[in-house]
């Protein structure tokens, strides 16, 4: 039995193959929620809770592909195993690029539903944690002053210090202070490590010459 | 004969009469005039059976068979067996035969007069006259040897008006025809019987039904019905391809009631089984008046009715392969919308067909557990069953909508009951259409008597059409409604209503024909295909915008019984 956190959130209009699909996957040992629309879901589903959604693609009213880009705003991670019963190239690929987890059609063989269902779960997970260090940087970021912060952008980009300080328009050695105290909030122990962080929080735009500011 | 015709047939036959007049034109230039005449007439219609009234005309079609009717069968009629045999008509020419028997008209005036001791009979000049004289002669030489016998013949017109004012009251009269007098003076022969029977001081009585209104007290004859019947049974015999040999049309007794009072006859003395005739004069006015000139154009010997069964089995193939066509148009049109709908059909069959699969894996998974929940299991047997029974409906309704028909099948049905299962079987791509459909019945049954099958084509048809009409509406505005109602002249009407863009006015009238279409990818057959339908079975389809928007096509159909 798998540990009962995560959610399979089952979103079809056909009560009958919800139900039936809901069971085979409570059987399964996972915990299920059912909704019969998009909107439903939108309603009742709770923000940080682990998980993944089991959509049906042709849903009346709110489409499957409609709630996909709606849930790509609100719950960027949760990950989405589309269901149909019909072959449409057009809109698996639509969503296949709009970052759907997989793919599976109805009928779904027990196998295929449950692996599915775990990978999105593990994918989850994965970017669950992942989201939650980004997080825990983003609140070590915050504590660096305006003047570190200058310092790290220009670290990560590979300025040597006396170039920094020639562009901050200050002594070599004070910038030296300020790295010193950046990799120190950051938690880094080493210049690879800073800038794998800035990575991470979307500081680094390879196009833009910050010494051009 | 005509009504028999039409009526056995059930008016699936053309007749076409023609006068030919021969016994007053006799001279050859006439009769080929006529001749060359009919042949370029029927040149395109070239009769099944031709049926020629009097000997002048069975000679004339006997004559010109080749040109006017080649391959038909010959029924002549209105003569007598032993004048056809003099003729010497074709061997494979049929007769309905009338014998004129004079005897059994002269023993009706027996009967009538048994006090009698004259015996007149009057025939006129022309070569049939003599001819019938002659044959009278013959038969009448023992019933004559009671009377004092007078043949009348070779007289002018004057002449025999002043004779018969001379008849002594104790005379039977017999009259036999007159086509032509002494003096070369042409005759229908009842006119020329009026005439004498006006100045006559003694019952006059004749083997003609004609005659009867014409101052004759009657006679043996062969009544029009009687004559009718029996060659529209030969004809009908003809037609059925069933082999046919000539026969003899019974013969009647009528006579003329205010004849009798006239003359002070009784009508006990009647033989039995007589007919009188203007015994109630209103009921029998009324009833000569409609048939007396037809009565003159079959029994007047010149007269000839063409009855030309023309291209019957012609128009009844054309008919059938006409028929057989649409039902094969229908058919492509059916497994094209089956085509177009095929995405949802899947979609429709795989939710059920999965919800089966989840379940059984589901019920497999629990049973291995340690303590199975055997009435979650139970639920689940039942689940699956609906849904079979959900897969099975489905599929059924695509049998429906792709049954092929060989041949129309009639059934009466409700109209609602076809829009419901229409709607069934578009639910299901509408909804991925994002088409919200809506449906409005009338609140009692609307019967109608057509084909259901094709019936429903022309919703799923014309709910296709308003369904793709949607495409460039939001999704939220895309709304098809259907709607059946009673009208107030009591026919059945179906409108069915989108919210799309409409049809532009100068094109309303034009979207039924044939390849019109709007879609790159359509045959513009459907709308067509529609209308083919509805009108096969007696009813109406036309479109109109809707003031808020969008188009509405109608359907009216007539409803199959009232009530």
């Amino acid at each position: 039995m798998k540990q009962l956190e995560p959610v399979v959130h089952i979103i079809d209009d056909d009560q009958s193959f919800r139900t039936a699909v809901g069971r085979l996957l409570w059987a399964s040992g996972f915990r299920v929620a059912l909704y019969e629309s998009g909107d439903q879901f939108l309603a009742h589903f709770p923000d940080c809770e682990h998980g993944c959604v089991l959509l049906d693609l042709g849903l009346p009213g709110l489409s499957g592909l409609e709630l996909q880009d709606r849930l790509a705003e609100k719950a960027p991670l949760l990950p989405i195993v589309f269901l149909t019963g019909q072959g449409d190239i057009r809109a698996s690929v639509r969503a296949m690029k709009a970052g759907a987890e997989d793919f599976l059609e109805k009928p779904a063989p027990r196998e295929a539903l449950l692996e599915a269902v775990e990978r999105a779960l593990h994918r989850c997970e994965t970017q669950c944690r992942e989201q939650d260090r980004i997080h825990g940087l983003r609140a070590r970021l915050a504590n660096l002053t305006p003047r570190e912060l200058d310092v790290f952008g220009l670290i990560v980009r590979g300025k040597l210090n006396k170039q920094i300080a020639y562009a901050l328009g200050t002594s070599e050695r004070t910038v030296k202070a300020h790295r010193h105290n950046v990799m120190e909030k950051l938690g880094a122990r080493s210049l690879a490590e800073t800038v794998s962080i800035a990575e991470r929080l979307g500081l680094v735009d390879a196009t833009a010459d910050p010494l051009r500011r | 004969m005509r009504t028999r015709l039409l009526d056995a047939t059930k008016g699936r036959i053309d007749l076409f009469s023609e006068f030919l007049d021969l016994s007053r034109f006799p001279e050859s230039e006439h009769v080929g005039r006529m001749s060359g005449y009919l042949s370029a007439k029927y040149a395109d219609r070239r009769p099944d059976v031709v049926i020629a009234l009097g000997e002048e005309s069975a000679r004339f079609i006997s004559a010109n068979r080749k040109n006017l009717a080649d391959g038909a069968r010959i029924i002549v009629a209105g003569f007598s067996r032993s004048t056809a045999e003099e003729m010497g008509l074709p061997s494979d020419v049929v007769g309905a035969f009338s014998e004129f028997h004079i005897v059994k008209t002269a023993e009706m005036a027996r009967g009538l007069q048994p006090a009698a001791r004259h015996l007149f009979i009057i025939g006129g000049s022309s070569e049939f006259d003599r001819s019938w004289l002659a044959t009278a002669r013959a038969d009448l030489a023992a019933f004559s040897r009671d009377y004092e016998t007078t043949y009348l013949e070779d007289l002018t017109i004057d002449e025999f008006t002043r004779r018969a004012a001379e008849f002594p009251s104790d005379s039977i009269v017999l009259a036999l025809t007159i086509f032509k007098d002494r003096d070369g003076r042409n005759f229908v022969p009842r006119e020329a019987v009026k005439q004498i029977s006006e100045t006559a001081n003694a019952p006059i009585y004749g083997p003609y039904l004609t005659y009867i209104d014409y101052g004759v007290v009657g006679g043996s004859v062969v009544t029009f019905e009687s004559l009718g019947k029996t060659v529209a049974d030969l004809a009908l015999d003809a037609i059925a391809g069933k082999p046919v040999s000539s026969r003899e049309s019974p013969q009647t007794y009528v006579a003329d009631a205010r004849q009798l009072q006239r003359w002070g006859l009784s009508q006990k003395n009647l033989p039995p089984g007589a007919i009188q005739t203007f015994k109630e004069p209103t009921f029998w006015e009324q009833y000569w008046l409609a048939t007396v000139t037809a009565l003159a154009v079959i029994t007047a010997q010149g007269t000839v009715i063409f009855g030309l069964l023309v291209e019957r089995r012609r128009r009844r193939a054309a008919e059938t392969e006409s028929r057989h066509r649409l039902l094969e148009v229908v058919h492509l049109n059916q497994s094209a919308t089956a085509g177009a709908l095929s995405a949802s059909i899947a979609h429709e069959l795989n939710q059920p067909l999965g919800a089966i699969r989840s379940n059984a894996e589901a019920a497999a998974v629990i049973l291995q557990s340690e303590r199975p929940d055997l009435k979650l299991i139970e639920q689940i047997l039942v689940d699956i069953q609906d849904d079979d029974q959900r897969a099975h409906d489905v599929i059924s309704r695509m049998r429906g909508l792709l049954k092929k028909r060989g041949e129309i099948d009639w059934q009466e049905f409700d109209l609602n009951d076809v829009t419901t299962s229409a709607i069934r079987i578009l639910h299901g791509e509408a909804a991925r259409r994002g088409v919200v459909v809506s449906s409005n019945h009338a609140p009692r049954e609307l019967p109608v008597r057509a084909d259901k099958v094709h019936v429903q084509q022309v919703i799923l048809n014309l709910a296709t059409n308003a369904m793709d009409a949607m495409v460039d509406v939001v999704t939220a505005e895309r709304r098809l409604m259907l709607e059946t109602t009673l009208t107030r002249e009591s026919k059945v009407e179906l409108s069915i209503s989108d919210t799309g863009s409409g049809i532009p006015d100068e094109q309303l009238a034009s979207v039924f024909e044939p390849f019109y279409t709007t879609k790159p990818a359509g045959t513009g057959l459907g709308l067509s295909i529609a209308r083919a339908i509805v009108e096969t079975y007696g009813g109406k389809i036309w479109a109109a915008n809707r003031p808020e928007g969008g188009a509405v096509f109608r359907i009216v159909l007539p409803l199959a019984r009232s009530g």
